[in-house]
């Protein structure tokens, strides 16, 4: 193989770029210059290196320092960030030839002695590690930003890590991050009352990252009331922060302490619904859920003072109160129905008093519909058209139905979705 | 090689005519990590420290050094100077980009959606090329455009810009809330001294635009000697003006199948209203 040709040549010389021991190509065609780089602190002679290549190949292929990681090469990603002459850059974008007499610092430099920088400490702490390819980038734009900004404000902290990507956990991590090193710096660098200091570094360490630790259960669940009665946690003594980690759909509480009601099936003599006197001190009733019958008897009940036959406001059953005889009682998603208490008879199409929806009969004009009993094809009226009908598109966005503007009006006049903000109008 | 002066760079070029010159390297390097380029030689531009500031000329003129980084433009001391530069210079890139990325080297390189050339276009700069032994000035839009294009040895050294002292204001729409390349950029100034309004649209298309008819329209509409007030609605047809000169009916059409339909393709209806949705703005911000 002759390496007279200028392609044959240059493939020569991607394979020696890769191999070491391919065939020497022209030093026209692959030019190399010897340097040394000054990493940390230590001088590191590179010989004989292509003038094209990185500093962050030459860190990590040449000289050892895998911490720099190669994202994109882009200088997307932020995955290479080093700092040469105390700025922050893209070592993917920094031509390591130039680079000589520079001082280089790497993700290596900042843990002297072995142990994590402070910065690294928060950023483990903090959540924000989980694959780690961009965290070495991440920990030198949190190092180079609290060089030159002791106290950074939320913006200021996104705005100098906006060039450092993160695929896994997002960046609340490396911002609380920020935040926790700042503390912790302020904290020692007022180190006149050293108590103090101590303390709020510890807060800080101790105070938990948005995405880092899992919240302890706070929000409400979506779920239909449960009647206190069947709820397994007694809602009086038991508070949410008694709850463990939220489990089942089954382990739920108020989060407002009811006061306990007594079922109305509860056979407790004087105070039962039978002996007809309302017990004023039983709060719930219009919350409360008509416990099953002991007997297990269809039959419920009209409440003392409830007129009957009107709508129960709230009734929501607990789970797997209600008997599965009443095909009529509540739905699955607990709606009470419209027919009180009595004992919802299975439906049989007679007694239904909700929304009838009939087969009209032949001729009969439904409203909003035309006189065929059809929707008219009229656009946007929802209908479906009827077979055979012309389909009309939907116009475009900003296309006036119709197909002409409205006088006036000129095409395109109409702001795209409503993105005209008062600013624009200069109205002052 | 790391020429310390500016003469010692231009020798160095003129010796050899085949080297790079480089300065922050970020266009440059991403090249040639791709493999689109492998340079026979580098001359490296970050030592020239005479290159990294600027200065003034009487007549109302920044000259601003090709070396001047972004970071650096984005400071408020230059920010005062020449806002629309600096808020372009603030949503260049990324800080690892803007601290290493200079002027000179996005006129250079001359991308689609370097941010910093629709502001040089509409401040009607000017730039100095210097090669051994002589300078020559060009506007910006000629070197840009390739009417009078870097010819081999020269190195870009100067950016002359006009200081109006008047509003100025660079916007930029992207694909995302981050550094991101720019999917349309308006820049926009106002001449007092010239009761001229100059507007450029950047990334739109190959160079920056200047939609001339619609800044002279706009600038009639504009009460000069009063508060400098305009009509909303004027504002909004400046927005529809400026889209409609700079984004051709065919644009993003990939095919003749496109091209033969009547009306403009949707890209370019999407990025019309971009670009009018800017330049609306930019005239309501440069006015208020």
């Amino acid at each position: 193989m002759t390496t007279d040709h200028p392609i044959e040549a240059l493939d020569a010389g991607l394979l020696d770029h890769a191999h070491d021991h391919a065939p020497q190509v022209s030093r026209e065609l692959r030019p190399t210059t010897s340097y040394s780089l000054r990493v940390n602190g230590f001088e590191r002679p590179v010989t004989d290196a292509w003038i094209g290549e990185s500093l962050l190949y030459v860190l990590r292929e040449r000289l050892g320092l895998a911490g720099a990681k190669d994202g994109c090469e882009q200088g997307e990603c932020g995955a290479c960030s080093v700092q040469v002459d105390g700025q922050l850059v893209a070592g993917c974008l920094v031509p390591a030839a130039l680079a000589q007499d520079s001082e280089i610092n790497t993700v290596e430099g900042l843990s002297a002695g072995g142990g994590a920088s402070d910065v690294q400490q928060a950023l483990a702490e903090s959540g924000a590690v989980q694959c780690g390819y961009c965290v070495p980038g991440l920990a030198m734009a949190v190092h180079d930003l609290l060089q030159r900004n002791h106290r950074p404000t939320e913006v200021e902290a996104r705005q100098a890590l906006c060039g450092n990507l993160c695929r896994c956990t997002g960046y609340r991590g490396a911002l609380a991050a920020v935040q926790s090193v700042a503390d912790a710096r302020a904290a020692q660098a007022g180190a006149a009352d050293e108590a103090a200091a101590a303390e709020e570094t510890a807060k800080a360490a101790s105070a938990p990252a948005p995405e880092a630790a899992p919240a302890p259960v706070s929000e409400p669940v979506t779920e239909p009331a449960p009647a206190p009665v069947a709820d397994p946690v007694d809602p009086v003594n038991d508070t949410a922060a008694d709850l463990p980690v939220y489990t089942d759909g089954d382990a739920w509480t108020e989060h407002v302490p009811q006061p306990p009601a007594a079922p109305y099936g509860a056979p407790d003599g004087a105070g039962g619904y039978d002996s007809g006197v309302y017990d004023t001190t039983v709060l719930a009733p219009i919350r409360d859920v008509p416990a099953q019958p002991a007997d297990g008897s269809t039959g419920f009940h009209p409440v003392q003072g409830h007129p009957g036959g009107q709508p129960y406001p709230e009734t929501t059953p607990a789970h797997g109160t209600y008997p599965p005889a009443a095909a009529g009682y509540p739905d699955a998603a607990g709606y009470p129905q419209q027919n009180g208490y009595a004992p919802a008879p299975a439906y049989d199409g007679a007694g239904y008093d909700g929304p009838v929806y009939e087969t009209p009969a032949a001729g009969t004009p439904l409203p909003g519909y035309g006189t065929a009993g059809y929707p008219q094809q009229s656009g946007h009226d929802g209908g479906t058209p009827a077979h055979g009908t012309p389909y009309v598109p939907t116009p475009p966005h900003g296309v006036p139905a119709g197909g002409t503007a409205p006088a006036g009006v000129p095409y395109g006049a109409t702001p795209a979705h409503g993105i005209r903000l008062p600013e624009d109008d200069h109205a002052s | 090689m790391l020429p310390a002066s500016l003469d010692e760079a231009v020798e160095a070029l003129a010796a050899h005519p085949a080297a790079v010159p480089v300065a922050g390297a970020t266009d440059l390097m991403e090249a040639v990590n791709a493999g689109r380029l492998r340079p026979a030689a580098l001359v490296g531009l970050g030592r020239i420290t005479e290159l990294r500031g600027w200065r003034y000329e009487d007549g109302g003129t920044a000259v601003l050094g090709a070396g001047l980084t972004h970071a650096r433009m984005d400071r408020p001391d230059f920010a005062a100077l020449i806002p629309a530069l600096a808020d372009a210079a603030r949503t260049a890139g990324p800080p690892q980009v803007r601290n290493v990325g200079t002027l000179g080297g996005n006129i250079a390189t001359a991308a689609p959606a370097g941010d910093t050339l629709p502001v040089l276009a509409a401040l009607e700069a000017s730039v100095t090329l210097a090669r051994a032994g002589a300078t020559r000035e060009v506007p910006v839009s000629h070197l840009l455009t390739g009417l009078d294009p870097l010819r081999p040895g020269e190195l870009l050294t100067w950016v002359r810009v006009p200081l109006l002292h008047a509003p100025q204001v660079f916007l930029k729409a992207t694909g995302r809330s981050g550094p991101a390349r720019a999917t349309a950029s308006v820049a926009l100034v106002l001449d007092p001294a010239r009761r001229a309004v100059r507007c450029a649209v950047g990334a739109v298309a190959p160079v920056p635009l200047r939609p001339l008819e619609a800044e002279a329209w706009v600038a009639g509409c504009i009460d000069w000697d009063g508060s400098r007030e305009i009509d909303p609605a004027a504002t909004a047809a400046f927005g529809e003006y400026v889209a409609a000169a700079c984004v051709p009916d065919g644009y993003g059409a990939e095919g003749a199948w496109e091209a033969v339909t009547e009306g403009p393709s949707a890209a370019a209806v999407r990025l019309r209203r971009t670009v009018a949705v800017l330049a609306r703005r930019a005239l309501g911000r440069a006015l208020k």
